[in-house]
């Protein structure tokens, strides 16, 4: 059995595209969900049975309907906490390993200040 | 670890091998520089001439290190004596592990990665750890520096979806850090800061890293029982390509790798170097010792330190810990770049970071053999600019022979003039030694196939082995020039202050296009002609001599472009040749990476791509719920910030989710509050050309 490509045309005749277009977002909607396809289906039923006359208003219904049904818009845990994607935090530090980065130069920086002060003297500690 | 303690027995013998490695490399080296100073003419200037000996003389001593550590390495595989091999520590025990507070992170960065492959590869390590029976000593951690807010919401999706499938929350985290600081060292650093006290041990990967349970099991059974051992390093078999070049690659990891590993251990002992990955590190020394500072000042050797592996191992043994080498462990594993141009990608990166090392050669507290070991790295690039100055100056000197008339009486006063003696056999007897040098090691590496392990089966039988390796032999000297000059370009360009940016690592086998390997290659071809074009004119008996360089230099559009091809390589793989034991039996992890990366794909409502993580982060109710409930702040932030997020929100409703930047999308993928507003939004836009930029008309109505 083949069916026709497109909408029955009853349908096209008792629906406004903006009803048509709300009745498509819902679908898509609750398929996107993840949800048992009865459990969808008849979510977006409900929510379309109002004849919201565009997507927002039947968008909001089913908003509403998720809310009564208890769906969070946050992924939860077993415990009911937001979902993590990590373990609880066990703090350490880890500080830079003081290395003598620029050794030659540093040396021979001293070489030449010592060197000018035993030349030409300078401040000393006495 | 005490740095005060009894030094133990095998740094004695190390620096006894050491010793030796050290006169068995120098006496030939300077026997062969003095037969190279006899040969050159003498008419060129002194200078000119000392020059060429002391380019020479490195280049020979850097290639008799190779050598004998392949002699050493052939030694150990064929007698089977090793009184220093830490696998002895695991020895007799069963696959346990005994302590349950010895507990191990699976570290694996990644930063915008193919999120298949790498949850692929990470299904596979996983399920091999659980078969071991010790899934509960080990953790998994995803740790991600990706910038692409596309592969951040895949990623994120991929992970949650392995954890659903798996069972594995609790088990197998996932982490993204706001600011790449530091690349991969600041990535396993972050880590160590916030989970390391948890763990006692962690391995870390690369994306393309695959080890099998048992060989975790047992490295964390060798460091139970070697307190002393900071990092076990496995030597990663090269696997999974099938283009010809990374076939080639994946054959010689093979066949000189073994000899190469053991040789390397039997030099270094516990001196030996961390790769950066596939490797055991023991958390607490490494917290405490291998934080990596910043390098002061400007340019390309200053910042990040790059190629922190090599630091890292420095420290490491600096505090008084061992560096081990296993290279008698099988079941690790990774993949190597597909194409030459890939390859020389990653050189510019680990080029730039051996360079650094420059800074880090004196300092202080640094064992010799990681001084060593840094000279090792930088000469890995520093040799091609060296071996290219000495070709140069040979081809000039050709050219000077031909256009200057000889001076046979350089001091007016000698009575007999100066005849230039040309010594053929001293030229045979030193480009004889220099060529058994390069290529002996590589056959000496079917020894052990052959007579210890009688494993030639594996590699095509012995003919096609034998046949494999003249033909690597012949394309590593078709390549080799084309490397020598983008290795010199790397370092001149590095030392002239250019920088390198952190780019994603390719990891298929989608080859060289034509287009791409001119753009990559064209003035190394014109440098090949116009070379091979000078010399031929002026001096056709020298052309000869250094047609095997101009040539394949000249040619390397056509040798990129056929080399990166997978159907060349497959071609080869159905005769036989460059067959590596994995391709003939598939040990069952990478038998289960394969079924993993052919998973269908499940189920996805939207007529988009479920590559658009950021559309989908927006659009998808399950990815959005996901995304959001993952990020941590929903308190709003400072009001200037806020306000540019509103402006990008209302940017988005108006022109669609392809008007946003990759900054714009980032920044909205950070802030809960603003992509829960375009979430409802979006699914609220009576506007069916608004709302089919946003996939959300279905495909006929389009």
């Amino acid at each position: 059995m083949t069916f026709p490509a497109g909408r029955p045309k009853a349908c096209s005749a008792a629906t406004t595209p903006e009803q048509r277009a709300a009745g498509d977002r819902v679908l898509l909607y609750v398929r996107g969900l993840g949800i048992q396809p009865a459990r969808g289906l008849s979510l977006a039923a409900r929510s379309l049975e109002e004849s919201p006359a565009s997507p927002e208003g039947a968008m909001d219904a089913l908003e509403r309907l998720l809310q009564e049904e208890g769906f969070s818009p946050d992924l939860l845990d077993r415990g009911g906490h937001r979902i993590s994607s990590f373990p609880p935090m066990n703090r350490t530090v880890m500080v830079a390993e003081e290395m003598d980065r620029l050794p030659w130069r540093t040396s021979l920086v001293r070489f030449l200040r010592r060197w000018r002060r035993e030349l030409f003297g300078g401040k000393t500690n006495g | 670890m005490a740095e005060s303690g009894p030094i133990p027995a095998w740094r004695h013998t190390g620096s006894r091998r050491r010793l030796l490695l050290l006169l068995i490399v120098l006496i030939p080296t300077v026997i062969s520089s003095n037969t190279m100073a006899r040969l050159l003419p003498d008419r060129g200037s002194i200078l000119l001439d000392t020059f060429l000996v002391a380019v020479f003389t490195t280049l020979f001593a850097w290639i008799s290190v190779g050598f004998w550590t392949s002699i050493a390495g052939l030694v150990i595989l064929l007698t089977k004596k090793d009184s220093y091999r830490v696998s002895r520590a695991c020895d007799g025990l069963d696959l346990s592990i005994a302590d349950s507070s010895a507990r191990t992170a699976i570290l694996i960065p990644i930063y915008n990665e193919e999120v298949n492959r790498v949850i692929s590869g990470l299904r596979t390590t996983f399920h091999s750890v659980r078969e071991t029976g010790s899934l509960d000593r080990f953790d998994f951690f995803l740790l991600s520096d990706t910038t692409d807010p596309d592969i951040w919401v895949e990623e994120e999706e991929a992970w949650h979806r392995f954890c659903r499938e798996e069972n594995a929350f609790g088990r197998v985290f996932y982490r993204k850090r706001t600011s790449n600081t530091k690349r991969k060292s600041g990535n396993v650093a972050d880590f160590c800061r916030r989970w390391g006290k948890s763990y006692r041990y962690m391995a870390v990967f690369d994306a393309d890293s695959i080890m099998s349970g048992e060989t975790l099991v047992r490295l964390v059974q060798i460091m139970e029982g070697r307190p002393d051992i900071g990092i076990l390093q496995t030597p990663p078999k090269a696997v999974n390509r099938e283009t010809l070049i990374a076939r080639v690659q994946q054959f010689a990891n093979h066949v000189y790798g073994p000899l190469l590993a053991a040789g390397l251990h039997f030099w270094q002992l516990g001196d030996a170097q961390y790769c950066g990955h596939n490797a055991l590190i023991r958390v607490e020394p490494f917290i405490r010792h291998c934080e990596l500072p910043r390098l002061p000042g400007r340019g390309p050797l200053s910042g990040d330190i790059l190629s922190h592996d090599y630091v890292e191992s420095a420290l490491m043994c600096r505090a008084g810990y061992g560096i081990w080498l296993t290279y008698d462990l099988r079941g690790s594993w990774e993949e190597t770049p597909p194409t030459l141009i890939d390859e020389l990608k990653r050189d510019r990166r680990w080029c730039q970071g051996n360079l650094q090392h420059t800074r880090l050669l004196f300092t202080r507290g640094f064992f010799p053999a990681h001084r060593a070991l840094f000279i090792n790295g930088i000469l890995s690039y520093g040799s091609a600019l060296l071996w290219l100055i000495f070709l140069i100056i040979n081809s000039a000197q050709a050219i000077s022979e031909v256009l200057f008339e000889p001076v046979y009486m350089p001091i007016l006063r000698k009575f007999l003039p100066e005849l230039p003696v040309w010594r053929p056999h001293w030229a045979i007897s030193l480009l004889g030694s220099t060529t058994l040098l390069l290529f002996l090691p590589k056959f000496l590496g079917a020894f052990p196939i052959l007579l210890a392990d009688f494993r030639a089966r594996l590699y095509g039988g012995k003919i096609r082995l034998f046949l494999s390796i003249l033909l690597e032999v012949i394309l590593s000297m078709i390549l080799t020039p084309i490397r020598m000059v983008f290795h010199s370009l790397f370092v001149v360009s590095t030392l002239l202050g250019k920088s390198v940016g952190w780019g994603t690592q390719s990891r298929d086998d989608r080859g060289t296009r034509w287009r791409e390997a001119l753009r990559a290659h064209w003035w190394g071809s014109l440098l090949g002609i116009g070379w091979g074009a000078v010399v031929y004119w002026i001096t056709p008996s020298f052309f000869w001599w250094i047609s095997p360089i101009t040539f394949s230099l000249a040619f390397s559009v056509p040798i990129s472009v056929f080399t990166g091809r997978a159907a060349v390589g497959r071609l080869f793989r159905k005769a036989g040749l460059f067959l590596i034991p994995e391709e003939v039996e598939l040990p069952p992890p990478l038998r289960a990476l394969e079924e993993n990366l052919s998973r269908p794909a499940t189920f996805f409502p939207f007529p988009f791509s479920r590559k658009k993580g950021f559309l989908r982060a927006v659009v998808d109710p399950l990815v959005h719920s996901l995304h959001t409930s993952l990020l941590l702040r929903f308190r709003r932030g400072v009001p200037s910030r806020e306000r540019a997020r509103d402006r990008i929100v209302e940017k988005a409703l108006a022109f669609g989710p392809d008007s946003l930047n990759r900054k714009e999308k980032t920044s909205l993928l950070r802030a809960p509050q603003h992509l829960r507003e375009l979430h409802r939004k979006v699914w609220r836009l009576g506007d069916e050309k608004a709302a089919a930029r946003w996939g959300l008309v279905p495909p006929e109505k389009e």
